[in-house]
């Protein structure tokens, strides 16, 4: 599902953000990439869903090579990458429904399938009745649910999360990672970044230690190691 | 598919629009500014052509026969001179028309009248009025007339002065139109520049939308399309307030114009109205093309992501 050969990431004059990182995840896991602030993982994310090309190296995500993407292909390769972050990235003046939303409008989905799927996503992350609200209106750990919603309205293979708990106290945290296991469940491939060790250590997956741009560990049942 | 991708452009554009109205309100009036300082370049050019045209109506080459020049043979002259394909029109003065027009003139001299009246013959001779086709064939005309074999038969060829009032009136209009261009550039600039960061403030105010735009796969011609059409739009409302703008300050020089040139033969109500898609469509294509531009070039940094 991902695959990364050889990948260096080289910022001029001459900082290795990534060197020769080797990954090969399968689809259907949940893999917890862990590591100090940073030591890449946020680089990894950035390649995944192009928003940085590597310097070296080979990017292969769900069959398709995507080291030398072109422009017009990105939002493509988007579509099929759902990605959440630390800060949310909410629109403040859209209700949850109409940023859930947004993600369809945006990609030209028809206002009939939008009414359909966003009520479907909305009621897998629990924020039935909540649709109405403005993200400033709802907790935290609801505002990452709708960032969740968002990523999966366009039914992705591949969920990213990059320190989707890093703003939220320990229990919603812990109801975000019983939300990304869940999907993960449901078939959804999902790469969870984070340096929570006490969140690591709860999920009992696959973990990926990496440490100044290298990965160092790779454990298949693991623990937060640094 | 493809028509809700129309709208929500459309939408999206409408909604910037009206949240940056002051903005929007700015880029429109410099629009408009543009627009009448184009069209006051078109009225100038308009102003100065119909004047060319009222002194070029004047303008003719005057060939006065030495007064023993028979009637016959003036009439060969201007058979002769009928055939150059560079002549308009020639009107025959007769010696009796020549005296007649000579007397009316001088009517109020009483010394003239008097010497006149002293004489026994006529001592005018018959005269040849020529126009030309072309205000550049008066030359030609004189030269073939003076290697012509009725050279000798001609006491004197005025050739009008108003050759130089048409000179002076292209050159006063060459620096006024001059003068139009620059102003009217300098406008296109201003106007390019507002629109230009009119978009850009619109797109910094859209910054977190056009990231998530992206960030959940929307195309670049999806995220840059409600700004261009915002661009237009603001071409199209400019191109409406300036037709409501300038037809009425037309409509009042009307008037001035038929007095300036004592004729209401040149309209240039009609000419706007006959020429209105070339004007205001050529304008606004110009108009729109710039915005768009202007447009594109300021969002291109947002879409880098």
């Amino acid at each position: 599902m991902i695959i990364l050969k050889n990948v260096s990431k080289i910022y001029p004059p001459n900082i290795f953000a990534l060197r020769n990182v080797n990954l090969h995840i399968k689809p259907k896991e949940f893999v917890s990439l862990v590591g100090r602030s940073g030591t890449g993982k946020t680089t990894i994310v950035k390649i995944l869903t192009a928003e940085e090309p590597p310097s070296k190296g080979q990017i292969i995500v769900g069959g398709w090579d995507i080291t030398k993407i072109k422009s017009n292909e990105i939002p493509i390769l988007r579509r099929q990458i759902g990605v959440v972050f630390q800060d949310f990235k909410l629109l403040p003046k859209k209700t949850v429904f109409e940023n859930v939303a947004f993600a369809l409008e945006v990609c030209a989905t028809e206002q009939k399938k939008i009414k359909e799927i966003v009520p479907q996503v909305l009621k897998i992350v629990g924020l039935t009745g909540k649709e109405d609200r403005y993200p400033i209106q709802i907790s935290g750990g609801e505002q990452q649910r709708v960032a969740i919603a968002r990523a999966l309205v366009h039914r992705p293979k591949i969920l990213l999360a990059d320190e989707p708990t890093g703003n939220l106290d320990s229990i919603n945290t812990r109801e975000i990672v019983d939300l990304l296991l869940k999907i993960n469940e449901f078939g959804t491939t999902v790469l969870l970044v984070s340096h929570n060790r006490e969140v690591i250590n709860a999920i009992n997956k696959r973990v990926i230690t990496i440490d100044n741009g290298t990965i160092v560990a790779d454990q298949k049942i693991g623990k937060y190691l640094l | 598919m493809f028509s809700s991708s129309i709208y929500r452009i459309l939408n999206f554009a409408w909604q910037s629009f009206w949240r940056n109205i002051w903005l929007s309100l700015l880029a429109i009036t410099i629009i408009v500014l543009t627009f009448i300082s184009i069209n006051f370049l078109v009225v100038i050019n308009f102003m100065t052509n119909a004047a060319i045209l009222v002194l070029q109506d004047k303008i003719d080459i005057s060939i006065i026969f030495k007064p023993e020049v028979s009637e016959n043979q003036v009439l060969e002259a201007q058979n002769y001179l009928s055939a150059l394909t560079q002549v308009n029109e020639i009107k025959y003065i007769s010696q009796k028309d020549a005296l007649e027009e000579f007397k009316k003139n001088n009517a109020s001299d009483p010394i003239i009248l008097e010497s006149l009246a002293e004489l026994d013959t006529n001592p005018l001779g018959a005269a040849l009025r020529i126009s030309a086709k072309n205000i550049n064939d008066y030359q030609t005309i004189i030269e073939i007339i003076n290697n012509s074999k009725y050279n000798n038969l001609i006491a004197n060829k005025n050739f009008d002065d108003h050759k130089a009032y048409v000179a002076k009136t292209k050159n006063i209009s060459d620096y006024i139109k001059k003068i139009a261009l620059v102003t009217t550039g300098l406008f296109i600039i201003i106007a390019f520049l507002i629109v230009f960061n009119t978009i850009g403030v619109a797109i910094y105010t859209h910054r977190q939308e056009i990231g998530i735009m992206k960030l959940v796969g929307a195309t670049n011609w999806f995220i840059r399309g409600p700004f261009i059409i915002e661009a237009i739009f603001y071409g199209l409302i400019a191109c409406v307030l300036a037709v409501l703008t300038v037809y009425p300050l037309i409509k009042f020089i009307q008037p001035y114009l038929n007095k300036f040139y004592l004729s209401s033969d040149f309209s240039i109500i009609k000419y706007f109205n006959q020429n209105f898609w070339q004007i205001f469509g050529l304008e606004l294509i110009i108009i729109i093309v710039l915005n768009t531009l202007g447009s594109i070039i300021a969002i291109r940094r947002y879409l880098k992501v």
